[in-house]
């Protein structure tokens, strides 16, 4: 947004790249205890948390090639789809439950993930409304020109509850069947794709751009959002492969010894 | 369709994977030649009514959820060793076909999305479009056919 050198602007973006900063240092001694202590925790996992933040910091506090909506756009690509996606993939639930001492805290956060309104806000379909349904007020109401200084953390937090709805790859009481995730991830990215071509014909409200900033800013979010979409829906078939080839294995060892047993 | 009997042709899902397959596959190359590389299509057009625009943008997500889901399933066949070769082929070119077909008549001239090119005659894209998704189907069809056989 043109907002991003307003002052309270700036200082909202400081604070969550630090943030940032500090969960991927926090992150990476949890899993290099983890190790010391003779655990298995995959590198791929500590690279992904680790090209997150990266991610999240070079977006909120580097400079943005383009126009002004080009480089809004491409920023909101890295905080709202792109990091949080690998955030998730690196687990850092899993890696706090395990590397917590049973007590304490521990027993609080596993309660917390277990928590009945958690489960409801990890109800897909709840996290895509409030994650695409947000960015449609955003950029279809006038609070795109109010350069509402919470608004990038609202991104964020609802792209890591997207993201984390979706894969559901740590932890929580109630896991959602694929279908309710597969389903979910084809409305939000069509809400996201419509959203972004209605943008290429017309800026947020109060905003002026120039046209050729517009065209390409929208073409980003429209392709972006492609590449963050193909990367969410091969975490689900790989999910789903993985799942069947469990079974699979499962009944084929059945058979063999039902086979030499007779 | 039981899971639990792996090691078994299964032709009804050879023939469907196949068909999502080539129908995500046609949209993909729609978006990369005729979008992309020759810059026909428009990424938006001010004649579109906004039930095109919704269509559009679920047809399009719809294209890559189908591509990787397609992927996994026919790795899936694979791995059972359930394809079918005969019915995989019938199904892609019946996706192929069926695709181009529904992108030349629905999204083209009902919902009209964008046209195939613009500052041009209309016609004789529109036939060759339609024709090529016609031929595709038909050589799906008759690969049907003989595939049952």
């Amino acid at each position: 947004m043109p907002g991003a050198h307003h002052p309270q602007v700036a200082l909202v973006e400081w604070v969550i790249a630090a943030g940032a900063a500090a969960a991927v240092t926090a992150y990476l001694l949890a899993a290099a205890r983890l190790r010391r202590r003779g655990d298995a925790w995959p590198v791929l996992r500590d690279l992904s948390f680790l090209a997150g933040g990266g991610a999240l910091v070079w977006a909120l506090l580097g400079h943005l090639p383009g126009g002004p909506f080009t480089a809004h756009m491409a920023q909101h690509l890295v905080v709202a789809m792109a990091a949080p996606l690998s955030l998730v993939l690196g687990r850092p639930l899993t890696l706090l439950l395990r590397v917590l001492p049973p007590r304490g805290t521990r027993r609080t956060l596993l309660a917390a993930a277990r928590a009945r309104p958690v489960r409801w806000l990890l109800f897909p379909p709840a996290a895509a409304v409030l994650d695409v349904g947000g960015l449609w007020l955003l950029y279809r109401t006038p609070l795109a020109a109010s350069h509402h200084p919470l608004a990038q953390v609202h991104v964020l937090l609802a792209g890591l509850l997207f993201t984390f709805a979706i894969c559901q790859l740590d932890p929580v009481r109630h896991r959602w069947s694929l279908a309710w995730r597969g389903l979910t991830l084809l409305g939000a990215g069509a809400a996201h794709a419509v959203l972004a071509k209605s943008l290429y014909a017309a800026p947020p409200p109060g905003a002026v751009y120039a046209a050729t900033d517009l065209h390409t800013g929208s073409q980003l979010m429209y392709y972006g959002g492609d590449l963050v979409e193909l990367a969410l829906a091969a975490v689900l078939a790989t999910q789903w492969y993985r799942a069947t080839g469990r079974v699979l294995r499962r009944s084929t060892m059945a058979t063999r010894r039902t086979v030499s047993a007779e | 369709m039981e899971k639990s009997s792996g090691l078994q042709h299964r032709p009804g899902r050879s023939l469907w994977v196949c068909a999502l397959l080539g129908a995500a596959g046609m949209a993909a190359v729609d978006e990369i030649v005729f979008h992309q590389i020759l810059a026909w299509h428009h990424f938006y057009d001010r004649s579109t009514p906004s039930v095109g625009l919704i269509s559009d943008g679920l047809l399009h997500t719809a294209e890559l959820v189908g591509l990787v889901a397609g992927f996994a399933l026919f790795a899936d066949l694979l791995r059972r060793r359930a394809l079918s070769t005969a019915h995989a082929w019938a199904g892609l070119f019946l996706g192929l076909g069926g695709f181009q077909l529904f992108d030349g008549i629905v999204d083209h001239k009902l919902l009209r999305v964008h046209q195939i090119r613009y500052g041009v005659d209309l016609l004789p894209y529109d036939l060759a479009w339609n024709g090529a998704g016609l031929l595709l189907l038909a050589v799906g069809a008759v690969l049907t056919v003989r595939a049952r056989r």
